[in-house]
């Protein structure tokens, strides 16, 4: 399976001048990953722009050679044209936004792809039906709508039934249905063996279908595991917001429960007390839930909204860094330093 | 013994199959409907003015046999043929760049090599096309006119020369398109080249002559001739009027051994199209 370690890609940025038509500038990429991809997952890889995922996504595949550290395939690293065809047959990409101006037909497409991979038209067929593509395989490249781009581009990635599926922002311009077809299938090719990664800066997004996530930030990882195992390591594990009437039922709820800390919130209309509760080492469940909404009612209050309240990306790279949403977001790695 | 990658027969079927994939793109598209009747009226032109009576012929060749016709043609036809190939090139990689069809191009399990044959070949056969049916059709024009055909060795290096030409041009402009990474940079630097070797050259000749003190002003001298013929060979349209002058009778056979002469286009077959397939190899889409 694919592994990184230790991998340092920066780009370099052309920043001519009048003296050194060739100078370049170290500019973004990622330092010092390591991670393993593990099969029948799927892990979202998450965090603002410009920092480093889809350059992450090229280094696996093997579009971006590791400046630092290793890319290794079946535990060999990626050196040579054995371990280079062995990535390439098993590890497939999909980039984010691929243009298909044409001329071209999605079937001309396949065809193409499956002759430089020596493989039948049928197959290239095949991944055609199988993203909703069969009625539009002979339309113009330039008649296809963004989401059927998308679908192509993600029937390209499927040729070959790849064992690692590197996706970039493969959600970008499907519609809700298209979204929910393309959750099922990416769910079922990791049922069949597939490692998958999904980059995407929204992480409720990606909530609804990864096994795991990757927090990256200025091009290095933050935090992975699954989003309640990076929540609770950056302490900031899912929470319950209760609102109720009548009297204020925070001792009550301490009393009852071990273990909590609780926090009040500025009450809205119509409420009397707003309260959201956090379980120092226990995920939230059917019961404790039930637990605290008998304490509250045993306390002669009245519970009127309840609900698990999940981190955002903002809280979860806030928690991460230290930063403010804004300085998080707008903060690009890059050193500035010169090179010829 | 495979090495994961497809091998041997297979290897050059998956080149020879997304050539004709890349071809019959090319040959579809617009810019082939343009350029294509610019070649056959700029050949077909040429090869019916050079027939005409009142031509007087050009650089002091008498338009007497139909190869000195067709090769006087040439001086007019190329033009547009070396001009398709940049037109049809210059994109054949920075465009797939751009909109992210190379990202998917480099993680198939082709090996880039092959990938970067396949351009060569689908850019250099599209150029090809209509740069050899409309000289088929200006060769049965002369032979119409002046009643004689070329011979079939004559022909032979001929079209040999043209489709090396051509060749020349398809890595230079591969090469532009690899190195620019947007569509305005990658035709700046295909037209500025094809400018260089086609309109300005003479002057590159002109300075290197009067660095090396031979009178510049009369051109047609056999002092400036030899100078010129040296420096055309650091020029593919000049090494191609080379190749097309060993065919010609007397007087008009260049001064240089035709040995230097097949060197010159030796080498312009294989470095630019090795500078690509370094490129290609290297390449980060």
């Amino acid at each position: 399976m694919l592994r990184l370690s230790n991998v340092t890609y920066r780009h370099r940025d052309a920043t001519p001048t009048f003296t050194n038509p060739f100078l370049q500038r170290i500019g973004p990429g990622i330092k010092g990953i390591s991670i393993q991809l593990a099969p029948k997952k799927i892990l979202g890889l998450v965090g603002p722009n410009g920092t480093g995922k889809t350059t992450l996504l090229k280094v696996m595949a093997g579009l971006l050679p590791p400046e630092d550290g290793h890319l290794m395939i079946d535990g060999a690293r990626v050196v040579d044209s054995i371990s280079t065809a062995r990535l390439r047959h098993a590890v497939s990409f999909m980039p984010e936004q691929v243009g298909w101006p044409g001329p071209g037909t999605p079937r001309r497409v396949m065809s193409r792809l499956c002759a430089m991979r020596g493989e039948d038209n049928t197959n290239g067929m095949h991944m055609l039906d199988l993203v909703g593509l069969t009625q539009r395989v002979d339309d113009d490249l330039s008649t296809l709508s963004q989401g059927m781009r998308q679908r192509l581009s993600l029937a390209t990635a499927l040729l070959g039934s790849p064992e690692v599926l590197l996706l970039d922002e493969p959600l970008n311009g499907l519609d809700p249905v298209a979204q929910a077809a393309f959750r099922a299938l990416l769910r079922q090719l990791a049922s069949n063996g597939a490692s998958i990664v999904v980059s995407s800066h929204n992480l409720n997004e990606l909530a609804r279908f990864v096994d795991e996530v990757c927090i990256l930030h200025m091009g290095r990882i933050v935090s992975v595991g699954t989003i309640t195992e990076v929540e609770r390591g950056l302490g900031i594990a899912a929470r319950l917001e209760v609102s109720g009437l009548g009297n204020n039922p925070s001792s009550a709820i301490s009393a009852a429960i071990n273990d909590v800390t609780i926090i009040e919130l500025s009450t809205n209309e119509g409420e009397d007390w707003r309260l959201e509760i956090s379980l120092h080492d226990a995920e939230w469940d059917s019961a404790n839930k039930a637990e605290i909404a008998s304490a509250i009612t045993d306390s002669a209050a009245k519970i009127s909204h309840l609900a698990i309240v999940t981190s955002d990306l903002e809280h979860i790279l806030e928690a991460a860094t230290g930063l403010s949403v804004e300085e998080a977001g707008f903060a690009i790695l890059s050193s500035g330093e010169a090179e010829k | 013994m495979s090495d994961g990658f497809l091998t041997g027969t297979s290897r050059l079927r998956a080149v020879l199959l997304v050539t004709k994939h890349d071809v019959g793109g090319m040959v579809r598209s617009n810019r082939m409907m343009i350029m294509g009747v610019v070649i056959a009226l700029f050949i077909l032109g040429s090869c019916y003015a050079v027939t005409d009576a009142r031509f007087e012929g050009l650089g002091g060749f008498d338009a007497d046999n139909p190869i000195t016709l067709l090769f006087l043609a040439t001086a007019f036809a190329l033009w547009p043929s070396t001009l398709g190939v940049v037109l049809f090139g210059f994109d054949a990689v920075s465009r797939r760049r751009l909109t992210g069809e190379l990202a998917i191009d480099l993680t198939q399990p082709m090996p880039r090599n092959d990938l970067s044959l396949a351009h060569l070949l689908a850019v250099w056969l599209t150029s090809l096309l209509p740069t050899f049916l409309s000289f088929l059709g200006g060769i049965l024009i002369i032979a119409y006119r002046v009643d004689a055909f070329p011979t079939i060795a004559e022909l032979i290096v001929f079209f040999t020369a043209t489709a090396l030409l051509l060749w020349w041009y398809t890595c230079l402009q591969l090469f532009a398109s690899s190195l620019a990474r947007d569509l305005g940079s990658s035709v700046t630097l295909g037209v500025g080249t094809w400018l260089v070797f086609t309109t300005i050259w003479l002057l590159v000749s002109a300075f290197v002559a009067s660095l090396a003190g031979v009178d510049i002003t009369d051109i047609a001298s056999a002092e400036f001739d030899t100078v010129n013929e040296k420096v055309d060979l650091f020029s593919p349209n000049g090494v191609y009027q080379l190749l097309l002058e060993t065919l010609l009778p007397g007087d008009a056979q260049p001064r240089l051994a035709d040995a230097w002469i097949w060197l010159a286009a030796i080498a312009w077959s294989v470095l630019p199209m090795s500078l690509f397939v370094h490129r290609m190899q290297r390449i980060k889409p």
